[in-house]
């Protein structure tokens, strides 16, 4: 348990824990805000009141969200202080200003216009509710451009150099325009939005197979699903892309990726690993089961490598990640879930075309249902993974290949960091559980017919939906399903 | 370049100023809410407490966010010394905000609601006694060695000054948050708050005269700035102006006045903030570092200007927006729809 006395070991732990803990939060709310912007301008343009219904529905699994990813993200922000000041004194000329267009540019703007979003329908007219609803996705998905843009410097460090320990900026465009970003931002954008679309597919497919307001959360399912049909596979293919260029600037990272630890050389076909175990101490895996000829047609969309992939013994052990199985593993989590999200969307497209969601037949596709519920948490685990791998893999380095990640812990006490990582992990258990228990209160008790529509006169129930529809289920929780 | 490498860390320190006392001022008043709320009798109380603040407060804190991102980039090794020397304030703090937040989420939902009470009471406590005492360590001086890293103690922030400042503090919020209330609120909940408003007037004021008496006496770097020229007249006139306020505030409060009094309580803020503001100028990380050792090299500072600097009046004007569109009186305790 030597850890337990290693400051860095702690404050990686720390952090790690908060970031990915944090992260499943805004996932929600920057795609769910892009999906309230649809849903409301939907509302503005049909003044079907079903769509107002689903806004204030969605809205309100928005809003736990918010607080809950703010709580949890300003730990984040003061990490960089309390147990990184070397790093954030090094890279404060750009990184720590990204982190304040951060705020100043996506977290202010959200959270003001937020309040009008959610309790605001009866105070704005309704052109200044959707710009509110259309600013608060905005500040969220600029949330993620700057995250992103910081992040992905830490990968590719570009527009300066490194001077007596400290990083000077010759160029801020070419900074942030660094050679991650694009795609990375891109990456996490259509991360964010998937996820979403198929937490509210799955939420939707929940009630569908409960029989509770079939027609209105047809719609939601539908629009989920149509949105998907573009997102699923563009995700692949963005997710290739940022495989590719970790290929070309992070050779290490992409040889813990893949679990290969001898060099292949270049203008051959290449063995592809599928599942191995990987031995660190050893330098080979212990056992593996290789597709044949594989590795070039998953980089290059061909047989032969027309670069080498390097191996891990290409580089000192000091200077490589250090966890290749977390890395391997998490990679094929990713990989895995991203797969099974677009052909479960190919699918649902398939029964759509054959006209197997219309009213009267939604309610039979009791598998689809099912699957749409089961696949629901997916997108977080791959989020959270791609993160790892990422990070984890960026390993030794905070500042890629400039500064490494034991000379950019702060010297405290490594009791304190144990006390508050204690904290963290006892805390955020406890809010996992709490949002779990009461998110899903929230979507059994279902949405609310009863609020008045804003601009209509006598407020009238939509279609086959009746406010007294919704009876509390009172059996125990197991018996529900 | 030699004034930009003068000019620049000054424009900087005026800006942070300004987010800290805008989320000083703003959260202020929720902490104070919050505070306030491990009092309230009944549960319909706490829940008006909670409507009042449900629409700002995420904005509110995000002013800290705000500062500290400008911290970071404009003065990264202030960043860095700072937070780690306070490391357990800093803690304390961050806990508080996650068990607020969590509060404002799910209280609502609740059936019991007993461990979310004591969350968002004992949570705003919290964050607002690890502020104070992060306050009070940092007037009283950090101890760093020559290229400003930390170099004390991990119980430095420790002291029978910081916890004045972190008990001055929790009065001064105590006292916002009540006029804010007395703005918000009707009937006997305003009531009460004239009461608890008036309480955390006098307080904050015996709080606030030990803290100008004694800074002077104990310490010396103090001492020396209070007494130059011109300053020493500014430093006259504050505690004069400070008396005028308070009771000003007090005789607004004996008139059952509903906005002045958390108008006179701002003013009084802008004051005390003003004063603190020229004792630590232009030291960043006092006693040694100012701010033209601890800034960001001035590109970054020019960089951080035009895309921070300029959406200073934008975000001012939509915050304000956000309170013109909720303005009026809090009756009710439901926030959720």
């Amino acid at each position: 348990m030597d850890f337990l006395s290693d400051t860095v070991v702690l404050s990686r732990m720390q952090f790690a824990l908060t970031a990915c803990i944090h992260m499943l939060w805004p996932t929600l709310t920057t795609g769910v805000g892009i999906y309230l912007v649809i849903i409301e301008g939907l509302w503005l343009k049909t003044k079907n009141p079903d769509y107002y219904y689903h806004a204030r529905f969605w809205a309100k699994l928005y809003a736990l969200n918010f607080g809950v990813g703010v709580a949890t993200g300003i730990p984040m922000e003061f990490q960089f202080g309390t147990n990184w000041a070397p790093f954030s004194e090094a890279v404060g000329n750009f990184f720590g200003s990204v982190i304040g267009f951060e705020a100043s540019w996506a977290f202010m703007l959200e959270a003001a216009f937020l309040g009008i979003m959610l309790f605001g329908w009866e105070r704005v007219n309704p052109a200044i509710h959707y710009l509110s609803t259309i600013l608060v996705a905005i500040g969220a998905n600029l949330s993620t451009l700057w995250i992103l843009t910081a992040n992905s410097w830490m990968q590719t460090p570009a527009g300066g150099e490194m001077v007596n320990g400290k990083f000077v900026v010759h160029d801020y465009f070419q900074a942030i325009a660094n050679p991650f970003m694009a795609k990375s931002v891109l990456h996490m954008f259509l991360a964010t939005l998937e996820t979403s679309l198929f937490v509210i597919g799955g939420i939707s497919a929940w009630y569908i197979l409960k029989n509770r307001n079939i027609a209105f959360f047809s719609k939601s399912f539908k629009i989920a699903l149509a949105v998907a049909i573009a997102v699923a596979p563009l995700q692949i293919y963005v997710g290739h892309l940022s495989a590719e260029q970790v290929y070309h600037y992070q050779p290490a990272k992409l040889a813990a990726m893949e679990a290969q630890w001898n060099t292949l050389p270049a203008g051959q076909p290449a063995n592809w690993s599928l599942l191995a175990l990987p031995n660190n101490k050893a330098e080979k895996n212990d056992w593996e089961i290789v597709i044949p000829k594989a590795l070039g047609y998953i980089l290059e969309f061909k047989e032969k490598l027309s670069e080498p992939v390097l191996g891990l013994k290409e580089w000192k052990p000091q200077d490589r990640p250090r966890l290749v199985g977390l890395i391997y593993y998490s990679f094929r989590t990713m990989v895995g879930i991203g797969f099974v999200l677009a052909g479960l969307m190919f699918g649902s497209i398939l029964y759509w075309l054959l006209g197997k969601f219309s009213p009267e037949k939604i309610t039979e596709q009791k598998w689809l249902m099912r699957a749409w519920m089961f696949t629901a948490p997916l997108g977080f685990i791959a989020i959270d993974t791609g993160w790892i791998v990422r990070c984890v893999g960026r390993q030794p380095w905070t500042l890629y290949e400039q500064i490494r990640t034991v000379d950019s812990a702060s010297h405290i006490p490594a009791s304190n960091v144990l006390v508050s990582l204690t904290g963290f992990t006892v805390t955020y258990i406890l809010l996992v559980i709490a949002y779990l228990y009461f998110g899903s209160r929230i979507i059994r008790r279902g949405p609310r017919f009863d609020l008045p529509v804003p601009g209509t006169e006598i407020t009238k129930p939509a279609i086959d939906t009746t406010p007294g529809e919704f009876v509390p289920d009172e059996r125990p929780v197991e018996a529900q399903q | 370049m030699e004034t930009l490498s003068y000019f620049l860390p000054q424009i900087w320190f005026g800006i942070l100023a300004l987010f800290l006392f805008l989320y000083v001022m703003l959260d202020g008043f929720d902490l104070g809410v919050g505070i306030l709320s491990i009092t309230s009798s009944t549960e319909e109380r706490r829940s008006i407490l909670m409507t009042s603040l449900s629409n700002f407060w995420d904005a509110n804190e995000t002013w800290l966010v705000l500062m500290g991102g400008g911290l970071f980039g404009a003065f990264p090794l202030a960043y860095g010394t700072i937070l780690t020397a306070l490391y357990i304030p800093i803690t304390l703090m961050v806990f508080g905000f996650i068990f607020r937040a969590i509060a404002f989420e799910f209280r609502e939902e609740a059936k019991r609601k007993l461990f979310w009470n004591l969350a968002f009471g004992v949570g705003s406590f919290t964050a607002a006694l690890g502020q104070g005492f992060a306050l009070g360590a940092v007037l009283k001086g950090i101890k760093v060695d020559p290229e400003g890293h930390f170099i004390g103690g991990n119980w430095d922030w420790l002291s029978w000054q910081s916890v004045l400042v972190a008990l001055t503090l929790i009065q001064g919020y105590v006292l916002i948050g009540s006029t804010y209330l007395i703005w918000k609120t009707t009937d006997e909940l305003q009531e009460t708050h004239y009461k608890t408003a008036k309480i955390a007037a006098w307080t904050t004021l015996l709080g606030a005269i030990f803290i100008t008496i004694s800074t002077p006496i104990f310490y010396e770097s103090a001492r020396n700035r209070l007494f130059q020229q011109p300053l020493v007249y500014i430093f006259g006139i504050i505690p004069v102006l400070g008396i005028l306020l308070i009771s000003q505030l007090l005789t607004s409060l004996a008139r059952k006045q509903e906005r002045a009094p958390f108008v006179w309580t701002i003013l009084l803020f802008v004051l005390t903030f003003i004063g603190l503001g020229l004792v630590v100028f232009p030291y960043i990380i006092p006693p040694e570092i100012t701010i033209y050792e601890a800034a960001a090299d001035p590109s970054s500072l020019v960089i951080m200007i035009v895309f921070i600097g300029f959406l200073i009046p934008v975000m001012l004007f939509y915050n304000l927006y956000q309170y013109i569109v909720f303005r009026g009186k809090v009756t009710g305790g439901h926030y959720g729809e």
